[in-house]
């Protein structure tokens, strides 16, 4: 048991340095860290002094080991836009970015299973069906488009949410919630079903795939045999065996909601992480995009590593060390 | 015990059962027109090639028959009841069932204490406490130590795992249990402990067994009576000991040629094999399904379905034979 | 034996009118976009026949100025929307069919190598392809666009972006091409057809393009066309955000974005028609994708 988390601990590590490679590349040799720290209006003998200093002439390995060192206490360098630290302007916006994610990982989740297991369970029936083709819809939108069509109802016909930006936040230390006021969560409903969307099809479809699987094997068989009733089987019995994948599925989509947050804080204006990293790509602000890289990178890494001890925790055989997973 | 059968109240009956399957606008007999009865506290074996339906008539009995199957005809009775339309009464209480293969019978993430609990539960009226004790000595009757009431099915092995089906299908004491080729997926050596064990536990308790196989030596070994199924339909029913003596249908005849006998001149001589093999479904043939196969077919046979004679065979050839012995 | 394949036969004739339908609409989608220069009534992209008074013109009615009239109505600066969708159908189809090219060619190539020639070559490709993977593509190809951008000189980044969008896409989706290429070359490889061919002394690199790559193109074909639907939203997605194709030249995505800003103004229609465009082409792909794949290869689902 130790040494799988050990293992995978490690796992994580190696995959988090390789990642923090390429952040370190792109900083190094797509941008220009002189630049990212002095702004654009210094002298040639400023520069030369700070190239001096931050050890561009050094083995590469060095300014690599270096570039970690200063990741891990935070220090990405500037913004070329603004010149403020990056660190800062990602500190910033991080509470919003992760308010919309939590809020649409948990919608996703709950609606997701509910209408998985409703779909399984009822499999053919009208309303089962009518959810399976939507989803289908669903899945094809793309996420933006949804986004935009949900303004046009909800927002500019209905006039019933707002379509942009958080509403009124309140500040608890650093962190800024939206949770606090009306005009927070009103502003929080479109953004996360938005967000939630596909993760929810996702997790609908896998769901009653895996109820579908375990209703059909043996033990599920003899426990009907043996009188069992239809709750007793669908909750102690079927239950336990699909939450592993789901919890799986949903632990990597955790990352990809991340990453599409970009894409509907762009739609509704939403003043987070992802917004940032879109605005640098537009405007080549590359030390914003290595650090959005390295924040992510380790989003996904955690994420990984917590799916996995969480199967070790839910699955006995696992634990035991008797099964391999499939994936390494 | 069947020596006096007439008196005794069948525990079981099945008669004139049929089991459709539709497919395409077409229906198909899987079970046609079967009857037979089992009698309180014996074993009775259900033997037949896989297709023959026998699972399916397992199945039907506990009224597990989901579409495109349905039963078309018949009625089975239970203890006086009819269940062929309503199973739910008797299933788990009455009838439990044991299927071919332990290693996914049990819940892989459940412990084995808490199955147990929870079949007990469902079908009689303790408190949990009570329950995790009628499992622990239920363990210990099936050779299992008790102190392992809380291990995971995983870290059992195969037979261990069908001791611990057994002790699941007993949990309710049901008066019959319908054992579906539950030594099959075992190892050869643990096969007749296990088999052993069920006949054991159930002559203890007066349970009477529908064991389904396709082995002629299990059968010979376990079963008080027989009854040979060929192609949905009954071949041969009888005592065992006079079935497997003196068998009357030309299909059992060859299922007890084929079976291999460990004696002095075995290995000399080759394993008896019925040509040719039993047709599925779509095309059982007119007439006695099993004459295509048949070496005394006769033009009878292949237009008019033999009935069951005395009780015994449905063969025209067992009729003539009676007769003329 | 025969009455399965009959049966499966059967089924996929019953659920045949789905991906007949599909593949129409996707025929028709294609067909208006390669003869757009025939079928829309102006070229949108050439200014001159733009007339700014023309625009947000409703669909149908003529403009107050100019009397034209759009038959879905014209954008914010008075180009035809019906001629700006077929064009910018244009756009996103190349774009998308260029960058699943440039992802199949990748992915092939290196899942041949990894799969064939193994060792440490396979260690680097297969270890890279499950970090790429963690990402998802979309974030990967605006990172590539990002750093694509930051290394062209700022005068071409303009002039580049289409082709920095298919690099951008090409490269986020090549990991499943990869994957399943080294699956089936670590099969076929093993077969005794493979042996003759050693036996016989025939190079590597011929017998991995003679041999092994037409036994694994069935599979390819079908992961293209589930990556063209990808690609295809990858590039509408890019252009909403802005990080695509330029404005003088929208495509789907580009077009939405326009029309998202001028919803609360009431100008509905440069939203609607591109939104609707986009989904008739997504879905159709999808579910000709979907019944390509249960049909050819049951075991990929």
């Amino acid at each position: 048991m130790l040494i799988i988390v050990l293992r995978r601990l490690l796992q994580a590590v190696m995959v988090l340095l390789f990642v923090a490679l390429i952040s370190f590349l792109i900083f190094r040799y797509v941008g220009n860290p002189v630049e990212s720290l002095l702004g654009q209006e210094a002298t040639v003998a400023q520069r030369a002094a700070l190239e001096e200093a931050l050890g561009l002439k050094d083995p590469i390995y060095e300014q690599y080991a270096d570039f970690v060192l200063r990741a891990l206490q935070f220090d990405f360098g500037n913004s070329y836009r603004g010149a403020l630290p990056v660190a800062e302007l990602i500190a910033l916006r991080l509470p919003a970015t992760l308010e919309l994610a939590m809020t649409s990982a948990i919608f996703a989740v709950i609606f997701g299973v509910i209408t998985g297991i409703y779909t399984a369970i009822n499999r053919g029936g009208f309303i089962a069906n009518l959810i399976l083709s939507t989803s289908l819809v669903g899945v094809s939108l793309p996420t933006f488009l949804i986004g935009v069509l949900l303004i046009w109802v909800f927002s500019v016909e209905l006039n019933w949410l707002p379509s942009f930006g958080r509403g009124e936040v309140v500040e608890l230390g650093w962190w800024t919630t939206g949770f606090l006021t009306a005009s927070g969560v009103k502003s929080l409903i479109l953004p996360s079903i938005t967000l939630g969307l596909y993760q929810m099809t996702l997790i609908m479809r896998l769901t009653r795939a895996e109820m579908l699987e375990v209703l059909r094997q043996d033990y599920i068989r003899l426990a009907v045999a043996l009188g069992q009733s239809k709750r007793q089987v669908y909750f102690f019995h079927a239950l336990p065996n699909i939450l592993i994948p789901v919890i799986t599925i949903t632990g990597l989509q955790l990352g990809s909601v991340i990453a599409f947050a970009i894409i509907t804080e762009t739609v509704f204006q939403w003043p987070g992480v992802g917004l940032l990293f879109i605005n640098a790509v537009y405007f080549v602000d590359i030390p914003v995009m290595s650090a959005y890289l390295l924040l992510v990178g380790f989003a996904f890494v955690v994420i990984n590593l917590v799916v996995d001890l969480l199967y070790l925790l839910i699955d006995p055989r696992l634990r035991d060390g008797q099964l391999k997973r499939g994936a390494d | 015990m069947s020596g006096n059968r007439e008196m005794v109240a069948p525990l079981l009956e099945i008669s004139r059962l049929s089991v459709v399957l539709d497919k395409r606008h077409q229906r198909f007999k899987a079970v046609d027109d079967l009857s037979f009865r089992v009698f309180p506290g014996e074993i009775l074996g259900l033997v037949g090639e896989s297709g023959a339906g026998k699972s399916m008539t397992g199945c039907a009995i506990l009224g597990l028959i989901e579409p495109p199957l349905s039963i078309s005809s018949g009625e089975i009775t239970f203890d006086g009841v009819r269940i062929d339309q309503d199973a739910s009464s008797i299933r788990g209480s009455k009838i439990s069932m044991i299927f071919q293969d332990p290693l996914v019978s049990l819940n892989p993430l459940r412990k084995i204490g808490d199955q147990l609990v929870e079949v007990i539960r469902t079908h009689i009226n303790i408190s949990k406490a009570e329950a995790f004790g009628r499992a622990k000595t239920l363990l210990a009757e099936v050779g299992i130590d008790p102190g392992r009431i809380n291990a995971y099915p995983h870290t059992f092995s195969g037979g261990m795992r069908q001791r611990v089906v057994i002790a699941l299908a007993l949990a309710p004491e049901p008066a019959l249990i319908i054992a579906d080729e539950p030594t099959t997926a075992l190892d050869v050596s643990v096969q007749a402990q296990i088999l052993d064990l069920l006949k054991r536990l159930c002559r203890e308790r007066g349970t009477s067994i529908i064991l389904i196989t396709h082995d002629m030596g299990v059968i010979s070994e376990t079963t008080d009576r027989v009854a040979v199924l060929y192609a949905g339909r009954l071949a041969e029913i009888g005592k065992t000991s006079a079935v497997l003596k003196n068998p009357r249908h030309p299909y059992t005849k060859g299922l007890v040629a084929a079976t291999p006998r460990i004696d002095a001149n075995s290995f000399e001589k080759r394993l008896f094999q019925i040509p040719g093999a039993m047709p599925d479904l779509e095309n059982i043939p007119k007439g006695c399904a099993f004459h295509p196969r048949c070496d005394f077919a006769s033009t009878q046979c292949q237009k008019q379905q033999p009935p069951l004679f005395e009780d015994r065979s449905a063969c025209w050839l067992s009729n003539e034979g009676s007769e003329t012995s | 034996m025969h009455w399965f394949l009959q049966s499966d036969f059967f089924y996929s004739f019953r659920n045949a009118p789905v991906a007949v339908a599909s593949f129409f609409v996707f025929a028709v989608i294609i067909l208006a976009a390669v003869f757009a220069n025939f079928i829309a009534p102006n070229n949108p992209f050439d200014p001159a026949s733009l007339n700014l008074m023309n625009g947000f013109t409703p669909p149908l009615q003529s403009n107050e100025f100019t009397g034209d009239v759009f038959l879905l109505g014209a954008d914010d600066q008075g180009r035809d929307l019906f001629s700006t969708i077929l064009y910018g159908l244009r756009i996103s189809l190349f774009v998308g069919i260029m960058a699943v090219m440039l992802a199949m060619v990748m992915g092939v190539v290196l899942g041949l190598i990894a799969g064939y020639l193994g060792g440490w070559l396979d260690t680097f490709i297969m270890r890279f392809a499950d970090i790429q993977m963690t990402f998802p593509s979309i974030l990967v190809a605006m990172l590539i666009y990002g750093v694509a951008k930051g290394v062209l000189p700022p005068d071409l980044r303009y002039e580049m972006s289409i082709a920095v969008l298919i690099i951008s896409i090409g490269l986020s989706e090549w990991v499943p091409f990869a994957r399943t290429v080294r699956g089936l070359t670590l099969v076929e490889k093993e077969k005794e057809y493979i042996t003759a061919a050693k036996m016989i002394g025939l190079r590597k690199s011929q017998i991995m393009s003679r041999h092994i790559l037409p036994n694994v193109l069935g599979p390819v074909l079908v992961i293209a066309t589930i990556t063209f639907a990808l690609a295809i939203i990858a590039e509408a997605t890019l252009s909403f955000l802005g990080v695509g194709v330029p404005t003088t030249k929208p495509s789907l995505g580009t077009l939405i974005r326009i029309g998202q800003d001028f919803l609360f103004s009431g100008e509905w229609w440069i939203l609607l028609f591109p939104a609707l465009t986009l989904l008739a082409l997504a879905l159709s792909i999808n579910l000709f994708g979907d019944w390509l794949r249960d049909t050819l290869n049951p075991k990929l689902k």
